[in-house]
């Protein structure tokens, strides 16, 4: 195989890598304040782009103004999400908030395709034109947005968590949550955020790969999947694993669709998961942690 | 009444119910979809020892309903096989995909066992489209034949329903039994406190692997049932919404019982079929209930997790739990 065709599969795995790294951010984030797996994290991602399509063609909203609104909405439903179905389930118990989520991530779905039907809606490019050739490998405009994008959301996080007392306030809660509630953190609206925030996320590689894909009702629990093998494969909890796992994990999907078939191109992805569990369950970055009673 | 007549009747009025229902049901699409209901039951009742007892979900039960559906669709059809065979086949074949799963990721405390298991649906899903040699594509298996045992064939939906709730009561009365015995004492600590369980001896990892081949197994049997029944499967019947359906009929019904789970899944399996099941009720509800489907068992999920977290299973108890006392008030007068 020559360098530029390797080089052009580096790129597509890099590419779908900075999608499912925004996805494993989301799980990561609200795995750290709820100790729990959202199921739901998909749906986000398919809100972004839905919402998003639906304020350009429906509303007639500039395309710029329709990205941010399908990000701000999809935001706002992860927060309502929460209140109305997370919150008062006050026990916290991890496998009743597992199966709400489920529940939230079948109705999120179900309730869009009734409100937004169920074709597949196409969204333009952020900026038209050709791709841009490097060493023999075309990138797409769009995929440098999806990669700008990827870039900003990280260091927008890192801001977040290093300088501001809200942040701090959020990686607190994440590290012990009874020992952050008796410094006077909010707890509950840590979780709250959280989902707000990995709603946020989830919409932005949502909308980021509209453009090249397209979107429809269906497309969150494909990506959700995908998303959360990476969280697992850089280490649940993980912010930097997060975004790491999702990168590796593009690369390792696109060189096997390389070298080996495309076939079962989406199954490479369940295989590194359970792979992961198997070998290494607390990933790249994670450290084994001991139960106390 | 003393509590082992209650027992008794509790239990055997339902089961004579169900077993007279041919003879009292003259509609063949009724019956029809009332032995569907016996195979969705057949898989809940694997899904409710998983769900209720050992405390994990599976959101990739219909992969191994469809293994079990194609194993002994390819076992019977291409391999000649009895159907007796075919059935042995299908529960085998997904108790192993069942232990593959299952190793890993019950290895660890958490719920990677759900993720895990969302993945194995969807690998499952992907493998019957591709895989054309062994299972037909998106076109499907067809000419897949009746159940028959020693030169008896299942031909009339009456026989049809009698087979499937047979093995679906069987199952049932298995399933109780072993939740009333010493695994199912096990499982109860287990899903109190899986520290405190293995303090006490119970090794939880075999329990809940155990458990979980168990209920895959079933499904497999189930997915047999449903191939033989049907005569045709095809990739379109195996999804991850068919895996959701059958998790909410779990959760709806209930933790710690089988029968509560059992009725939810006989509910649910009924409601898009109301029309035809209940006289009176206009076709257009029942329509509207099927296209809205999907948003009512999102909604159900929420709800019962949030306010009635006993599901079925719960508010039974609870209605027994008032009758007892009741009954010991009018005694202590």
């Amino acid at each position: 195989m020559e360098l530029s065709e390797l080089l052009q599969f580096a790129v597509a795995g890099l590419k779908n890598g900075s999608v499912y790294a925004l996805v494993a951010l989301g799980f990561t984030i609200v795995f750290a304040s709820t100790g729990v797996i959202n199921f739901a994290q998909g749906e986000f991602y398919m809100l972004g782009g839905m919402l998003s399509v639906f304020a350009l063609q429906a509303l007639g909203f500039p395309l710029v103004l329709a990205v941010v609104a399908g990000v701000l909405a999809t935001t706002a439903i992860g927060v309502v999400f929460e209140l109305l179905a997370i919150r008062p389930r006050k026990d916290g118990d991890p496998l009743a908030l597992i199966i709400i989520t489920v529940g939230g991530s079948i109705l999120l779905q179900s309730l869009t395709r009734h409100a937004l039907g169920p074709d597949e809606l196409p969204f333009p490019a952020f900026t038209p034109g050709p791709s841009i050739l490097v060493a023999g490998a075309a990138i797409e405009r769009q995929t440098l947005w999806m990669w700008a994008l990827t870039a900003a959301a990280v260091v927008a996080l890192t801001v977040l968590y290093r300088r501001t007392a809200f942040g701090k306030a959020m990686r607190a809660c994440a590290i012990d949550r009874d020992g952050a509630r008796l410094m006077g953190v909010d707890t509950r609206m840590m979780v709250t955020a959280s989902f707000g925030l990995a709603a946020m996320l989830g919409a932005l590689a949502g909308i980021a790969t509209t453009p090249l894909t397209q979107t429809a009702f269906n497309v969150g629990a494909r990506v959700g999947l995908k998303g959360f093998a990476a969280a697992i494969l850089g280490g649940l909890g993980n912010p930097v694993g997060a975004v790491i796992g999702g990168l590796l994990l593009g690369l390792i999907e696109s060189l096997s669709v390389a070298f080996l078939s495309s076939t079962y191109k989406d199954v490479i992805a369940l295989v590194v998961l359970l792979l992961v569990l198997f070998v290494r369950p607390q990933g790249i970055l994670g450290r084994r942690e001991r139960e106390k009673v | 009444m003393r509590r082992p007549a209650v027992r008794l009747m509790s239990y055997g009025i339902p089961v004579l119910l169900v077993m007279v229902a041919p003879l009292l049901v003259e509609d063949r699409f009724v019956l029809k979809v009332l032995t569907f209901v016996g195979i969705n039951a057949l898989v809940v009742v694997g899904l409710a020892l998983l769900f209720g007892y050992a405390g994990q979900v599976s959101l990739g039960h219909a992969g191994f309903v469809g293994l079990g559906a194609y194993t002994s669709a390819y076992a019977t059809v291409r391999l000649g096989w009895p159907w007796l065979g075919g059935m042995a086949a299908a529960a085998l074949v997904a108790s192993l995909g069942g232990l593959l799963l299952a190793l890993p990721s019950l290895r660890l405390r958490g719920h990677y066992l759900a993720m895990a298991t969302l993945g194995f649906g969807e690998i499952m899903f992907i493998a019957f489209v591709e895989a054309e040699s062994l299972t037909g594509g998106v076109d499907g298996f067809t000419g897949i034949q009746f159940a028959s045992v020693a030169g008896f064939d299942f031909r009339t939906p009456a026989q049809n329903y009698w087979l499937v709730w047979g093995v679906t009561l069987l199952a049932a009365a298995v399933a109780y039994n072993i939740v009333r015995l010493r695994p199912g004492r096990a499982m109860r600590a287990l899903h109190g406190s899986e520290l405190g369980a293995r303090a006490c001896g119970v090794d939880i990892v075999r329990l809940k692997v155990q458990v979980f081949v168990l209920s895959a197994a079933l499904a497999g049997l189930a997915g047999a049932l449903y191939a033989h029944l049907v005569g045709f499967i095809s990739p379109s019947i195996f999804t991850l919404h068919f895996s959701v359906i059958l998790l909410a009929m779990t959760v709806l019904g209930g933790t710690n019982s089988i029968a509560g789970p059992v009725v939810a899944a006989s509910l649910l399996t009924l409601l898009p079929y109301v029309d035809a099941v209940l006289p009176g009720v206009p076709e257009s509800v029942a329509s509207f209930l099927s296209d809205w489907e999907t948003d009512i068992y999102g909604l159900a999920i929420i709800v019962v997790m949030l306010f009635a977290p006993g599901g079925v299973a719960g508010l039974l108890r609870r209605a027994g739990v008032r009758r007892t006392r009741v009954e010991k008030g009018r005694e202590a007068a």
